[in-house]
């Protein structure tokens, strides 16, 4: 009977699929995914989440999106609702590198595909469709390598100090100041990701270098903006390079204004594009990638036109 | 034994001063004018809270929602900034009266339901940080047009609008706490509420008030937040509430109520910032800015129960 049922539902799938109707109604045998994302109030992973939903309207999947607010457990709780409502696949994007890994074991030991969408877990899921987060500190610190000619002051702005994001895109920079000797890091702190802790950071670091400043990176834009703000106001913005990471829509109307110099474009929509594609390859056990990278992108005054939309 | 009486009082005034000897004698860039311009910007938000949230600790209450109250005046002032065509006067009172809104609902379920403070405000927290991203549909606003961007970001004569801001309303408020009635009611009712009642002081009216000015200044505090950093943010704010608490009973405002002044949660506001400051000046983790913090906020505790005990015996 169950048998019997499932290859009802396929052959139905398989029909919705292929005619390629996107229908509103929630008929019991859409393919049903279940998706937890890290928080919903960062802008960043609502656009994931957003371009998850538009793929899935396109091909007539049904998404459960809900909200993990950067709790582990919740998470975790999260997906096994996700099991116990017998999902066809899952989409997580895991808040923890460790602490959301029982997750993934769950989903793969109930047989439902689980993949990873923004950033990994230790235990290996069914797929992966992110970006290495090192990779965006390497292209930013490049560019300033590029820039300066491999000799400059440099403060860098970290996020909130042991998350993920913060480990990688310190590691991206300190693996090029490596190779840089000329490129000395004056001081370091961190701003917690937050555009008003960042303007006071940097107004505190005007007090104590002045002119000695060339280049600031922020790990993300928030910050970066901020850093913009101060040293306008201080009237150094000319005197000194700013980069951040991310890309956020403020961040791009600054590098268009020639205020920020860059930023370094994370694919939101495509991770998110892909993460369903992928799920959906899966469900129909077709031939799929188990990771999809997607790159990062340098974004300055020159092809800054071409990411606001 | 007068001497010692005067170390008692003034203990908090007296670690403020030790700190800025020895941040001048470890950073020539610390006592600069330009300096303690920065400082005194950088306090100006948490000043304001802390202000109004004296007010509240004194009457015996408590207000966790501020950061929250933060978040959506800042919101709602920003919606109305990035219309570019309304005057400047229309974000900025949409700022306030989201504010004095809070303030007010605070006041009347804290007086008309017995509830604790501390549970209606925690209650209003919640909600007003949902209505926050609700409002914001969990994005920033951007674009806030240049006039309201010169409230955080502009100066007169040289002097930054928050620092103005900030010696208006410490003005006010010390007034009104000191010199005024109303602040004499404040006092009583937090020394003891029932004695307060029997003496004809209409409590629940100076209460709901004092709520209402608490929020007002928190709308402030959001508007002055979105101008400094030029956008409207859901997530503002957060913490906020637990920073200006600090400062007032770093200050000396006894959680028992009864006790504060401003001027000494203005000092509490500025040793805030004065550390914060000078630990990123020496360039020392703010790990470290954390531990040092909490120890102030236990120290200024110790501090006042040592008064209390003393003056009993």
């Amino acid at each position: 009977m169950f048998t019997f049922m499932k290859k009802i539902s396929f052959i139905i799938l398989c029909i919705t699929i292929f005619s390629c109707s996107p229908s509103k109604s929630s008929d019991k045998n859409k393919v049903k995914i279940g998706v937890t994302m890290l928080s919903m109030q960062n802008e960043f992973i609502v656009n994931v989440a957003d371009a998850m939903q538009v793929k899935a309207d396109d091909l007539g999947i049904e998404l459960i999106i809900v909200d993990a607010e950067r709790s582990p457990l919740k998470q975790i709780e999260q997906v096994e609702s996700f099991i116990a409502q017998k999902v066809d696949a899952i989409i997580m994007n895991p808040i923890e590198f460790e602490a959301s890994s029982p997750a993934v074991e769950k989903a793969i030991s109930a047989n439902i595909p689980i993949i990873n969408v923004n950033s990994a877990t230790k235990a290996t899921p069914t797929a992966f469709s992110g970006s290495n987060d090192k990779e965006s500190a390497q292209i930013a610190m490049k560019y300033i390598v590029e820039k300066t000619g491999g000799k400059a002051n440099m403060v860098m702005m970290h996020g909130i100090m042991g998350q993920a994001a913060q480990i990688q895109r310190d590691a991206g920079v300190k693996d090029i100041l490596k190779k840089n000797p000329g490129i000395s890091l004056l001081a370091e702190q961190t701003a917690d990701w937050d555009r008003a802790k960042s303007m006071d950071l940097m107004q505190n670091w005007i007090q104590s270098y002045g002119n000695k400043i060339n280049v600031v990176f922020a790990q993300n834009d928030e910050m970066g903006l901020g850093a913009v703000n101060a040293l306008k106001a201080a009237g150094l913005k000319d005197k000194v390079l700013v980069i951040s990471v991310d890309a956020i829509k403020d961040a791009l109307a600054s590098v268009q204004k020639g205020e920020l110099d860059a930023t370094v474009f994370q694919n939101a929509k495509k991770q998110g594009y892909s993460a369903v594609e992928t799920a959906l390859k899966i469900i129909q056990k077709k031939p799929f990638d188990k990771e999809v990278m997607v790159p990062f992108e340098l974004v300055n005054t020159e092809n800054v036109a071409e990411y606001i939309k | 034994m007068q001497f010692i009486k005067s170390i008692r009082q003034y203990g908090i005034f007296l670690a403020f001063l030790l700190i800025c000897c020895f941040l001048t004698y470890a950073n020539s860039q610390f006592l600069t004018l330009s300096n303690w311009t920065i400082i005194i910007t950088q306090v100006s938000i948490n000043a304001l809270l802390a202000f109004g949230v004296t007010f509240v600790i004194i009457t015996g209450g408590i207000d966790l929602s501020l950061g929250s109250v933060v978040a959506v005046a800042g919101v709602v002032a920003a919606l109305l900034a990035s219309q570019s065509d309304l005057p400047l006067l229309i974000p900025v009172l949409g700022g306030l009266l989201s504010g004095l809104f809070f303030g007010l609902i605070n006041g009347f379920i804290i007086t008309k339901s017995k509830i604790a403070p501390f549970i209606v405000t925690l209650g209003i927290m919640t909600m007003g940080r949902g209505l926050a991203l609700i409002l914001s549909k969990g994005r920033p606003i951007s674009n806030l047009s240049d006039s309201f961007n010169f409230i955080g970001g502009g100066d007169i004569l040289g002097i930054p609008l928050p620092i103005i801001i900030l010696l208006i309303v410490f003005v006010i408020s010390y007034l009104l706490l000191k010199k005024t009635v109303f602040g004499r009611y404040i006092y009583a009712i937090g020394g003891n509420e029932q004695a307060a009642w029997a003496s004809g002081i209409n409590v629940s009216k100076i209460k709901i008030a004092v709520y209402a000015l608490c929020g007002t200044l928190a709308g402030l505090a959001g508007i002055l937040l979105t101008s400094r950093i030029t956008t409207g943010q859901p997530n503002a704010g957060a913490g906020f509430e637990l920073d200006a608490i600090a400062a007032a009973i770093i200050g000396g405002t006894s959680t028992s109520g009864g006790k504060g002044t401003i001027t000494g949660t203005l000092i509490g506001a500025l040793l805030i910032g004065v550390i914060n400051n000078g630990l990123d000046l020496l360039n020392v983790s703010s790990y470290y800015q954390q531990v040092i913090m909490g120890a102030f906020i236990i120290g200024a505790v110790l501090l006042d129960s040592w008064n209390q005990r003393s003056s009993k015996a």
